[in-house]
C-alpha cells in the first residue's frame, strides 16, 4: 500500500511535468529541450527570493509558475521562433529546435551551478512546513496530497480544453496540419505562444511541489527529469492526454517496483528500457493517434 | 618543447572528437537522425579497455576488433529501430547510448563500476592515430563526391524519390547505422588507447550533446563541418579559460545563438560567402549567372521550387475540407 502511494506521488510529478511537453510537442511541433532548466531554474527562483523574504505556500507556488511560464515565453520568442521562421523544412526546423533547446538549456543550468556550487538547493525558508498524517499503515504527506490533487485537476482540466474548447479544436489542427489550419482562420502565432506559457507554468508548478516534497534538489534535477518526460510521452504516444497520464503511472510504478526488487542503480535504465522498448513494439505509443500520411 | 607536443592532449582530443562528430554526421547526411555513434563510442571505451587490459592485446588489434564490434551492435540496433524517423529515430539511439552508460556503471567487474577502467597502456602512437584519421577522412570525403554522394543526398532529401529511381533506401539507412557504429566504437578505443582511463561519466549524455554541436556549429552538411566544430569545442574550453568559471555559460549561448542563427554552421557560412564574391566578380556574363543561380538553389537546398510545392500541396489538402464545408 505504502508503495502504491509513492507510485502515485511520484507519478503525478511526472505527469505535471510531462504534460507541458507533451503539449507543445504534441500541438505545435516543439520538442522543448530547455523545459527541464525552466523546471529547475522556477525553483531556483524561489530558493533565492526565500532567501530574503518568508512566504506562505501560495505565493511561492505562484512566483514557480510565473517564472516557469515567463521563460518559456522568452525562449519561445527568441529562439524557436526565429528558427522555424529560418528552417527549409519541417524536418529540419524540429532539428534546429532540439539543438537550441539544449543550447538555451546550458545558460540557465550554469548560472544555478555557478551560485550553488552544484550544493543541492531547497524552498525551507517557507512558512509552508511538511505534516506527515498517519491514517491506518499508510504514512501520507500534506505535499503529497496536494500534489496528487493538482496534478489531477489539470490533467482533467487540459484533457477536457483541448477536447471541448475552440481554442482546443484550433490548436488539435495545428497538430494535424499546419498549413490548411492556418487557412481556417488559426492564429497560430498567439496560440503557440499561449501554449508555451501554459507548458512553462506547469514545469514551474511541478518543480515547487516537487521541491517541496523532496526537500531539496540539485542544478542537474532538471536533465534527469527530461528523460523520464521523455518515457511517460512515448509511452503513451506524443500528444494523447490520455497517454501521458499512462505514461506517467506506469514509468512511476516501474521504477518503484525496481528500487524495491534491486539495488538502487538500475533504477536509471527503466526509462531508457521503456522508451526503447515501446519504440520497438508499437512506435506511435499506447494512445497514439495514427500518423497523418500526406501524400 | 614544440607546440605540437604541449598541445598533444588537445590534438588527440580533437581526433576522438572528430571522429565521434563524423560518427553522427554521417548518418544524418543519409538522412538518419540518429545518435547510435555515441553508443557506439562507449562500447568502444570499455571494449578497449577490457581487450588491453584483460586479454593484453596490443593497440592495432585492440582497435580493428572494437571498431568491427561496434559496427555489428549497431546494424543490430538500426535493423531493430529501422522503421522509425525523425525525432522517434533520434530519441531511441538516445536511449540506446544511456542503457549503455548504465549498463556500465552495473558492469561488475568487466566495467570497473562506478569507478571505470583504468591503466590502459599500449604501444598506441600518434602515427597510428593520425593514420587512422587520414583513411577515415579519405573514405568519408569520398561518400561525399560523384555517384555516391549524389546518391546519399537523395536519399536524405527524398527517399521515396530516390527509391523510385532505384536506389535501395533501406541499404543506404542501413550502412549509414554500421558506419556510424564503426566511426564511433573506432573513436571510443582510441580515445581509452590516449587516454587510458574510462569512468561512466565519461559516456553520459554530455557526449550526445557535445558530439552533436560539434557538426551543429561546424556545418552537418560536409565533413570539413565536422573538422571545424571538433576544433572549436576542443579548443574553446582552454581558451575561454579566460571567463573562468563562466565557461559553461558562454558555451551554451554560443550553442543556441549557432542553432538559431547559423542552420548551417561555420561551413556552411564560409560556402554562402564564396557564392557571394563569386557571383559579384561574375556579374557581368549573364550565362555564368544563370549557372550561379543553379549552383546556390542547390546549396540552399531548392528554396524555390519547394515553396511552389508546398502551397501546391497545401491548396491541395486545404480542397477537400472546405469542400466538405461548403
Amino acid at each position: 500500500m505504502q508503495d502504491l502511494l509513492s507510485v502515485v506521488t511520484l507519478g503525478s510529478i511526472y505527469l505535471l511535468f510531462a504534460l507541458g511537453m507533451s503539449l507543445t510537442w504534441g500541438t505545435i511541433d516543439i520538442l522543448n529541450f530547455s523545459h527541464g532548466s525552466i523546471f529547475m531554474f522556477s525553483v531556483f527562483s524561489g530558493y533565492l527570493i526565500l532567501e530574503h523574504t518568508t512566504l506562505p505556500f501560495v505565493p511561492v507556488l505562484l512566483i514557480g509558475i510565473a517564472v516557469g511560464a515567463v521563460m518559456s515565453l522568452l525562449v519561445q520568442v527568441l529562439a524557436f521562433e526565429q528558427i522555424i521562421r529560418r528552417a527549409r523544412d519541417k524536418r529540419t526546423a524540429e532539428m534546429q529546435v532540439l539543438i537550441g533547446g539544449i543550447g538555451i538549456a546550458i545558460i540557465p543550468l550554469a548560472i544555478a551551478q555557478h551560485n550553488t556550487h552544484s550544493v543541492p538547493f531547497g524552498l525551507r525558508e517557507s512558512s509552508f512546513t511538511v505534516h506527515t498524517w498517519q491514517v491506518g499503515d499508510l504514512r501520507i504527506t500534506n505535499i503529497a496530497v496536494i500534489t496528487i490533487v493538482l496534478a489531477a485537476i489539470l490533467w482533467a482540466a487540459m484533457a477536457f480544453w483541448l477536447r471541448r474548447s475552440r481554442q482546443g479544436l484550433a490548436l488539435r489542427a495545428i497538430g494535424v496540419d499546419t498549413e490548411v489550419a492556418s487557412l481556417m482562420g488559426v492564429h497560430r502565432r498567439r496560440l503557440a505562444l499561449a501554449t508555451m506559457a501554459v507548458s512553462g507554468g506547469l514545469a514551474g508548478l511541478a518543480g515547487i511541489l516537487f521541491t517541496f516534497g523532496l526537500g531539496a534538489i540539485t542544478a542537474e534535477s532538471g536533465d534527469t527529469l527530461l528523460v523520464k518526460a521523455f518515457a511517460c510521452i512515448i509511452l503513451g504516444g506524443v500528444g494523447s492526454m490520455r497517454g501521458v497520464a499512462f505514461g506517467a503511472y506506469v514509468l512511476a510504478a516501474c521504477e518503484v517496483w525496481v528500487l524495491t526488487q534491486t539495488s538502487g542503480s538500475w533504477v536509471e535504465a527503466v526509462s531508457f528500457g521503456l522508451i526503447f522498448l515501446v519504440l520497438l513494439v508499437r512506435p506511435t505509443g499506447v494512445f497514439g493517434r495514427k500518423e497523418v500520411r500526406r501524400t | 618543447m614544440s607546440w605540437y607536443d604541449t598541445n598533444l592532449v588537445l590534438i588527440q582530443a580533437s581526433i576522438t572528437g572528430l571522429l565521434l562528430a563524423l560518427s553522427i554526421q554521417v548518418p544524418l547526411r543519409m538522412g538518419v537522425f540518429s545518435f547510435a555513434g555515441v553508443g557506439a563510442y562507449g562500447i568502444g571505451c570499455y571494449a578497449g579497455a577490457v581487450l588491453v587490459l584483460d586479454h593484453e592485446m596490443t593497440a592495432l588489434p585492440t582497435i580493428l576488433i572494437t571498431t568491427v564490434l561496434g559496427a555489428v551492435v549497431v546494424l543490430i540496433v538500426g535493423l531493430l529501430i529501422n522503421r522509425l524517423n525523425g525525432l522517434t529515430l533520434a530519441m531511441a539511439t538516445v536511449a540506446f547510448d544511456l542503457i549503455i552508460s548504465v549498463v556500465a556503471i552495473n558492469g561488475g567487474e568487466t566495467t570497473g563500476g562506478a569507478t571505470g577502467r583504468y591503466g590502459v597502456i599500449t604501444d598506441f602512437t600518434m602515427t597510428h592515430m593520425w593514420t587512422f584519421l587520414v583513411v577515415v577522412l579519405v573514405l568519408v570525403a569520398l561518400s561525399e563526391r560523384g555517384k555516391i554522394g549524389r546518391r546519399v543526398d537523395a536519399v536524405r532529401d527524398d527517399p521515396e524519390l530516390a527509391a523510385s529511381v532505384g536506389i535501395r533506401v533501406r541499404r543506404y539507412r542501413l550502412v549509414a547505422f554500421t558506419v556510424s557504429g564503426a566511426l564511433g566504437a573506432c573513436a571510443g578505443a582510441m580515445n581509452i588507447l590516449v587516454r587510458s582511463a574510462v569512468t561512466p561519466l565519461d559516456i553520459g549524455f554530455h557526449l550526445i550533446v557535445l558530439a552533436l554541436t560539434m557538426i551543429i556549429v561546424g556545418g552537418s552538411l560536409s565533413w570539413k563541418g565536422a573538422v571545424i566544430g571538433a576544433v572549436v569545442f576542443t579548443w574553446l574550453p582552454d581558451v575561454l579559460q579566460v571567463i573562468g568559471e563562466w565557461q559553461e555559460l558562454v558555451y551554451g549561448v554560443i550553442v543556441a545563438f549557432a542553432a538559431v542563427l547559423m542552420p548551417r554552421g561555420i561551413y556552411g557560412l564560409y560556402v554562402q560567402g564564396k557564392l557571394a564574391v563569386l557571383r559579384r566578380r561574375r556579374a557581368g556574363s549573364s550565362e555564368v549567372r544563370a549557372a550561379m543561380a543553379a549552383e546556390e538553389a542547390r546549396e540552399s537546398g531548392d528554396d524555390g521550387p519547394h515553396v511552389e510545392s508546398t502551397m501546391a500541396e497545401a491548396a491541395h489538402r486545404g480542397d477537400e475540407p472546405m469542400g466538405a464545408k461548403l
